[in-house]
């Protein structure tokens, strides 16, 4: 034990006597362990966003909507739209549902006191905001009421606020959507980039009845018909039920399709969980790459190292030093190196994701298990592309090192 | 009162092969050195002086024959065992010095004490510098090797080579990378090593250095031609009055 905190110095001054050399080969491992921690938590980052943004949707979320198909590339309708009568089956009858609301979205331009802009307009009912889950900055949801006698309001996002208003305080002020004055009652409370990269504060809600009777003319379907079940556990329930009125409202026989879709939540998340976790996979791949480099790096300047000192080597073992000795001194030289870099490494690479977030802020939470993917793959890069080195300096014959020119 | 034998062999023989050809560089060497001889090893290049030098060193195992040193039958030791015998027994001086570059004096001497376990140096950095001193080098203890002349580097080695108090010092032409003077000061260095007790063995091309030895030894194609006593002993004196009239 004693013996193996003398080879621990030696090691030390070995490394300190060959400074730019010991530094180079450090350098290798603190990119790649960098990489490595950079590029898993960009892949965590993405996924933890996309999963925010759909757990934000509202987490007991169904959707219905027409069955669509690709045909020659483009989606093509192959039912019925969804529409109010469906919509009624399912209010009156779903016990797993709770709450519901048509959804019409539509294309207009909307004018306010300081600018104007074409925007999504989204037709709802009273109860999306509760499906969703979106919260108010300021003012108040267009009530029931509203919905069925077709009022006027609306409420709008953050985004669009800020180029119809600038500064101004929007609530109980007027913006002319295609020309029809709309009180604008609430604004959004600030959501940010959704799953898709969309700007989710870019929007006005309206109600649906507003937009299907005043806007455009009377359009009758709805595009989609967006409920939540009463809670988490039932969404499946909720699920096979909506599927069941639905086929009875469309007066779909037995052992025919249904021409609807039905999307929830867990789809979703599992969906884009897949894409997700194969990024982050692949990303890690790549950055293990760049640490296999680094590795082959430390022992291409371990041999190279080990044949620059063959004298020195020669010398040890004559004065007394075992291969034991020689072996232990270049493996520690090579693991103390590759730690090193690992430490600096998992510095370099928390660094970055924060210099990454300031100027995009794109939040990358440092996944602690990159860390250690990181700094254990330093590790053992260090003892198994040092090994080889260190094996080769232990075996050199004394004489001959002795005489190496 | 017989004196203790340092080193004895007997019917010493290393055969080098490559593929089929067989080289004899060493044939029967019987050789018996007592504690505080000086004694000096000459021949022809390729007579087999280092062959010998490095099996008495126990860098090298003999193809037959046996060999002790200080008492201990070395052909039974195994490998850490012999790199024990190196570390305890021997003090090795090489031509071209092998000392750790970028590395100070005293750093350099204190390395046969990194590897000993016996426990037995306490006080490696006291050590080192009584060494330093005793080659007359205390005033360079901190300075690097690459900042010495070539006669200082030797010193450095020199007292590597007796930092651990060796019962053996051996030199494989120490003096071969030096100018005269150099060398004469080296061979002086040993003289006075080998009056305050020590057993030297040096490897030397050169007669007037070998004239500081008690003894010479000759080897013809691996094995002993002469081995006798030197009447007239140079002195540091008388060299360099030699030195004076043949330059
Ligand atoms: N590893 C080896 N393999 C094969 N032959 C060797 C080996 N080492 C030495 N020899 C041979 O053994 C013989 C003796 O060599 P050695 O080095 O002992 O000579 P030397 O007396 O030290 O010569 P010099 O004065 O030139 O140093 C030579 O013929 C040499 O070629
Ligand atoms: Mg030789």
């Amino acid at each position: 034990m004693q013996q193996f905190f003398k080879t621990f110095k030696v090691a030390f001054q070995a490394i300190n006597k060959n400074r730019s050399r010991s530094l180079l080969t450090v350098l290798g491992i603190i990119i790649g362990v960098a990489a490595v921690i950079m590029t898993i938590s960009a892949g965590e980052g993405a996924t933890l966003e996309v999963q925010k943004q759909i757990s934000g949707l509202g987490t007991n979320l169904l959707m219905i909507y027409t069955k669509t198909e690709h045909r020659a590339g483009a989606h093509v309708r192959m039912g019925k739209p969804v529409n109010k009568k469906d919509f009624d089956m399912l209010q009156h009858n779903a016990v797993w549902i709770s709450k519901l609301s048509p959804l019409i979205v539509d294309v207009a331009q909307a004018i306010g006191p300081n600018g104007y802009k074409s925007i999504a307009i989204y037709g709802v009912s009273d109860q999306y905001f509760d499906i969703l889950s979106r919260d108010l900055a300021s003012g108040e949801f267009f009530k029931e009421e509203e919905v069925t006698t077709a009022g006027k309001v609306c409420v709008i996002g953050k985004t669009l606020k800020d180029e119809l208003f600038s500064d101004l305080d929007p609530i109980g002020r007027q913006i002319r959507i295609d020309k029809i004055p709309f009180t604008v009652i609430g604004l959004l409370k600030e959501e940010g980039k959704g799953a898709m990269g969309q700007d989710q504060d870019d929007i006005i809600l309206a109600p649906y009845t507003t937009i299907q009777n005043r806007l455009h003319g009377h359009r009758r379907g709805y595009d989609i018909i967006m409920a939540s079940a009463i809670n988490e556990d039932h969404i499946i329930d909720a699920e096979i039920e909506a599927t069941e009125l639905m086929r009875e409202s469309h007066k779909i026989l037995e052992g025919e399709e249904d021409d609807f879709e039905i999307t929830t939540q867990i789809e979703l998340q599992e969906i884009t969980g897949n894409v997700t976790g194969i990024l982050t996979i692949l990303l890690g791949a790549i950055a293990s790459i760049s640490l296999i480099v680094g590795g082959i790096g430390i022992m291409n300047i371990m041999l190279v190292s080990v044949t620059e000192r063959t004298r020195e080597i020669g010398t040890r073992l004559a004065i007394g030093a075992r291969e034991s000795d020689i072996l232990t001194q270049f493996l520690i030289e090579a693991i103390v190196l590759s730690l090193a870099g690992g430490v600096l490494g998992v510095v370099l690479g928390i660094a970055g994701n924060q210099i990454i977030y300031k100027l995009t802020n794109f939040f990358i939470p440092t996944a602690l298990y990159s860390i250690l993917i990181g700094f254990g793959f330093a590790a053992l890069v260090g003892i198994a592309f040092g090994y080889f080195p260190a094996r080769k300096a232990a075996k050199l014959n004394p004489i001959d090192a002795l005489r190496y020119e | 009162m017989t004196a203790k034998k340092v080193i004895e062999t007997k019917n010493l023989s290393r055969v080098f092969k490559n593929g089929d050809i067989e080289v004899y560089a060493l044939t029967n060497v019987n050789i018996s050195i007592e504690e505080g001889e000086f004694v000096a090893i000459m021949g022809a290049s390729g007579s087999g002086k280092s062959t010998l030098l490095n099996i008495l060193g126990c860098l090298d195992k003999p193809t037959s024959g046996d060999y002790y040193l200080d008492g201990i039958h070395v052909n039974k030791l195994n490998k850490n065992e012999l790199a024990a015998v190196r570390n305890q027994k021997i003090g090795f001086i090489f031509q071209s010095y092998n000392l750790l570059s970028r590395t100070s004096a005293i750093e350099n001497v204190e390395l046969p004490l990194i590897y000993n376990r016996t426990g037995k140096f306490t006080n490696p950095k006291k050590l080192a510098e009584k060494a330093l001193e005793q080659v007359g080098l205390k005033s360079r203890i901190y300075h690097k090797t690459n900042e010495l002349s070539g006669g200082e580097q030797q010193r450095v080695a020199i007292a590597r080579a007796l930092v651990n108090d060796p019962a053996l010092i051996l030199s494989d032409e120490a003096t071969g990378n030096l100018d005269s003077k150099t060398s004469i000061d080296v061979a002086d260095l040993f003289v006075k090593l080998n009056n305050e007790g020590k057993t030297i063995l040096m490897i030397t091309h050169e007669h007037d250095i070998a004239q500081f030895a008690k003894r010479i030894i000759y080897l013809r194609d691996g094995s002993v031609l002469t081995d006798e006593l030197i009447k007239n002993r140079s002195t540091k004196e008388s060299a360099l009055k030699e030195l004076a009239l043949t330059t």
